[in-house]
């Protein structure tokens, strides 16, 4: 085996590696070709890797995995590149393996809702392959129509539905993985639990640092019988909010709880044409959904309660294409934040539900300090805030004071006692704070778990954790690859 | 309750949680194996340890760390029972949305360790689902977390799942965070008798395309033949139209369900199925396969156990069955072929209590999953000296 820890290899070194394996035409070296993969939808951090490689089987992955290692090469896979959080950011000394040609739905069972998936697949292109027989993939992030299984699977991607149905890792039973030496090892169990230690749900969310997913084995779901939807305005968030803890504290489960601010519901309305009211200081858009006369039951007492509550308006769709406009706005709110501003900063921080206008407070107050505005836009069902810091970087020094005042905001969810990220990742993007939430030792031991897997560290290394660490020898009979010790510095 | 226990040189009972990593630390130090003990209600699962130097009990420790009703979670100690949990839950409206059987013994830490469930896992999922936080004490007695105490959070590793089915073998459960659901308003029970597997498999399904949604399906085996029984849970306008949309799904494959009362009779005929036997068996095919585990599981075990009786979960897939064979080498061979069976189509039985020649003479998990090699480098980096559980869980960990 060369170590060829030291020499950065040429372009026509690297296409000679990876062309064979993938074909030529999937095999990018061009500098100017390869900047599409710089950056995923962290867009401020850029990165050029080595070489993007774009296999179309695992085997090819596991072929290109080994080759990477031969040369020591860091390793990145990328599914659409719609990550918040950058967790598909390049390494230099890297490659990218870029799976957006495994595309395939590769098979369906019915009876026993599974469905075996490619990692390229879009999500939304699950549900839509299996709407004819009355089914769907549960987990919708706002990026569904764009982003793919695979990401999903990387960052445990939540959505506006996971309130009721779970996240990515609830969704996800069993999965073809190549690990970092290329082997290829399937986890998790189709149907039955698998027997020993979890690992599957350990690879969901672990942001491409275990293992790449070549096939994923997901449950599908009945679509439920009925869906009722309705929006209501509230005078502030704090009405807003009290009405979702009181909806929650009748024993309701909404399938999904969106709050908008102000701030938000100006932009979405200039963006998208939505009539909603711009003269209310908050809105809620919500979904109740399951068998008939229990959705009934639920719908009705719902908006009960929003009246109850200080709701200034309830509005019930009137067709599934009303309901469709509702959920649009909803969903393309981060886009329209172009129309009130010229840039902004994504922020995910959860916090418990019921401290929700008071950490909105909190945070209005943060940014009044800085002369700085926040849109919130969010799933307040399970306190998963996404504010949304505007600034103009024309202005000096209003991109660095966002930037801070976006991490002041995760401190605050952190002095909640919440987390510093619902469903975006915690990626490049931060990596800083995770020694902020968590101490050495939880660090420690969740390196642990990286080192169980990819001890030379060659899985995109520099993300989620805040300080470099290394493997070190496992004792006992358990030896390591020869080829650890050719393993990759670089943070993390 | 498990007839197994384990003989230890020492036996301890912290107070507290940090008398608790005291004593992993002590046990670091002079390199002494540790097994931990709640209510011991799982004590035949997986393979008896091969050495016990300090028995940790989690008797003492059994607060209630942080109950916030508006935001449904609870963090609790290790040693709390979830008989008692629920008991603190119930005035708000409130449950940790699993039930297996033996509540009012069984911990949360135990349950947590042996990946339990019952019947409602069909709505609820597992514990998996459930849990969104825990704190462990590590080999070397250091005290960490993994999750949160919010029921959305992607920061950092699992290490909360992990600890799900890991028979403590990767550390001690200190506490747990768990997401918590809402008591229903109204329940409704249904019971369809006399049901041939087939049957059983196609009202399911029926129930599936019907856009039902039970809490629970559960089919007692009773003469080779089942009854079926379907739970609703929710408010009464929805589990009323339900449940009567159930019968007449009954009523159009030839059967007729008749209304029962409660869920405590859920409850009772499970763990009577469930709490059975010298020796006892999960098994798990797919759901479409429920017929080859009737027919070359069940059918063939119950034969050669006496007394034998067993509970079918049909939606899960899953089947517990226990009884007192007379012949040992008959079982060994019908769990033998009922293995084979199974894991054929994608399923496995686990031997979960057993004694004695039949203890001796199978294996209890059956075959390694191709994925056992990262579960031992896994182990290795947590327990580098293997001091915890040792031996106990798959492939001798």
């Amino acid at each position: 085996m060369q170590d060829l820890a030291e020499a950065v290899p040429t372009s026509e070194d690297l296409a000679a590696e990876f062309a064979p394996i993938v074909g030529a035409r999937h095999c990018i070296t061009e500098p100017s070709e390869l900047r599409t993969y710089e950056c995923d939808g962290l867009t401020g951090v850029r990165v050029r890797p080595l070489a993007v490689v774009l296999p179309a089987s695992t085997a090819e992955v596991a072929a290109t995995v080994k080759a990477a290692r031969r040369r020591s090469l860091a390793i990145v896979a990328r599914g659409s590149g719609t990550g918040l959080s950058g967790g598909a950011l390049p390494v230099a000394r890297g490659i990218v393996v870029g799976l957006a040609r495994m595309n395939r739905i590769l098979g369906v069972d019915f009876e026993n809702q599974r469905a075996r998936i490619q990692p390229g697949v879009i999500n939304l292109d699950v549900s839509r392959a299996i709407a004819g027989n009355g089914y769907y993939y549960a987990p919708d992030p706002s990026s569904q129509s764009i982003c793919s299984i695979g990401g999903n699977v990387a960052e445990n991607s939540g959505g506006a539905h996971c309130l009721k149905y779970g996240f990515t890792v609830n969704h996800v039973v069993a999965a073809t993985v190549v690990l970092a030496d290329g082997e290829i090892v399937e986890l998790g169990g189709e149907h039955a639990d698998a027997l020993g230690y979890d690992l599957m749900s350990v690879l969901v969310g672990s942001e491409g640092m275990l293992g790449i997913v070549t096939e994923a084995v997901v449950r599908i779901l009945r679509t439920p019988e009925l869906t009722r939807t309705f929006f209501a305005t509230f005078p502030s968030t704090d009405e807003a909010g009290t009405c979702v803890s009181s909806i929650v504290a009748h024993g309701i489960v909404p399938a999904a709880v969106e709050m908008m601010d102000a701030l938000a519901i100006e932009a979405i309305v200039k963006a998208t044409g939505v009539d909603w009211p711009l003269d209310v200081g908050a809105a809620l858009l919500m979904d109740v959904d399951g068998p008939r006369a229990e959705v009934e039951h639920t719908a009705a007492a719902a908006v009960e309660i929003a009246t109850s509550c200080g709701a200034l308006e309830v509005r019930v769709p009137k067709d599934d294409a009303e309901r469709a406009l509702m959920w649009k706005g909803r969903k393309g709110a981060f886009a329209a934040m172009g129309r009130i501003s010229p840039n902004y900063y994504v922020q995910d921080g959860v916090i418990p539900r019921s401290e929700i206008s008071r950490v909105l407070r909190e945070i209005a107050e943060l940014a009044g300090r800085e002369g700085l505005r926040v849109a919130n836009v969010f799933h307040a069902g399970d306190g998963n805030l996404h504010p949304l810091v505007l600034y103009d970087a024309r202005v000096p020094g209003e991109a660095r004071r966002a930037e801070e005042v976006s991490g002041e905001i995760l401190r605050i969810c952190i002095r909640y006692g919440g987390s510093i990220t619902g469903e975006h990742g915690v990626g490049a993007d931060k990596a800083v704070y995770m020694g902020e939430l968590f101490g050495d030792r939880d660090l420690e031991t969740m390196h642990w778990v990286r080192c169980a897997f990819d001890p030379t560290r060659s899985l995109n290394p520099g993300k989620v954790f805040p300080t470099p660490r290394l493997c070190g020898d496992v004792p006992g009979p358990y030896v390591a690859h020869p080829s650890e010790r050719s393993g990759l510095a670089g943070r993390g | 309750m498990s007839a197994v226990s384990f003989d230890a040189g020492e036996s301890v009972a912290p107070a507290d949680l940090e008398e608790a990593a005291e004593a992993l630390r002590e046990a670091a130090s002079r390199h002494r194996t540790v097994s931990f003990l709640g209510g011991g209600t799982e004590l035949g699962l997986g393979y008896p340890p091969q050495r016990v130097d300090v028995l940790v009990r989690t008797a003492g420790l059994t607060r209630i760390v942080e109950y916030a009703p508006a935001d449904m979670t609870v963090t609790v100690e290790a040693g709390l029972t979830l008989a008692a949990l629920q008991e603190r839950l119930e005035p708000q409206g409130q449950r940790l949305a699993l039930d297996p059987p033996l509540a009012t013994a069984a911990t949360l830490g135990g349950l947590l360790a042996t990946n339990a469930f019952g019947p409602r896992r069909a709505r609820f999922g597992s514990l998996r689902d459930l849990i969104v936080g825990v704190s462990l004490i590590r080999a070397d007695g250091a005290r960490v977390r993994g999750g949160g105490k919010v029921v959305k959070n992607v920061a950092g590793f699992d290490l909360p799942k992990l600890m799900v089915g890991a028979l403590g073998t990767l550390g001690m459960i200190a506490t747990a965070t768990f997401r918590l659901h809402p008591l229903p308003a109204a329940v409704r029970l249904l019971r369809v008798a006399d049901c041939e597997a087939a049957r059983v498999r196609a009202l399911c399904r029926a129930s599936v395309a019907a856009q039902l949604e039970p809490a629970a399906l559960l089919a007692l085996r009773a003469g080779g033949h089942y009854s079926l029984h379907v739970l609703f849970e929710g408010f009464e306008a929805g589990v009323a139209e339900q449940a009567a949309r159930f019968a007449r799904l009954a009523e159009a494959s030839g059967a007729a369900a008749e209304p029962l009362e409660g869920a405590a009779t859920l409850a009772a005929l499970d763990r009577e199925a469930r709490v059975h036997g010298s020796v006892r068996l999960r098994l798990a095919a797919p759901p479409s396969a429920l017929e080859t585990l009737d027919r070359a599981a069940l059918l063939p075990l119950e034969a050669a156990f006496g007394e034998a009786r067993a509970v079918l979960y049909p939606s899960l897939g899953v089947a517990f069955m226990g009884g007192f064979p007379a012949d040992p080498a008959a079982a060994v061979a019908a769990i033998g072929q009922a293995r084979a069976a199974l894991e054929s189509v994608g399923g496995h039985l686990v031997v979960t209590e057993a004694a004695g020649d039949v203890a001796q003479g199978v294996d209890p998990f059956g075959t390694l999953p191709g994925s056992f090699a990262l579960m031992a480098q896994l182990k290795a980096r947590f327990d580098p000296e293997r001091r915890l559980n040792r031996g106990r869980f798959l492939g001798n960990l």
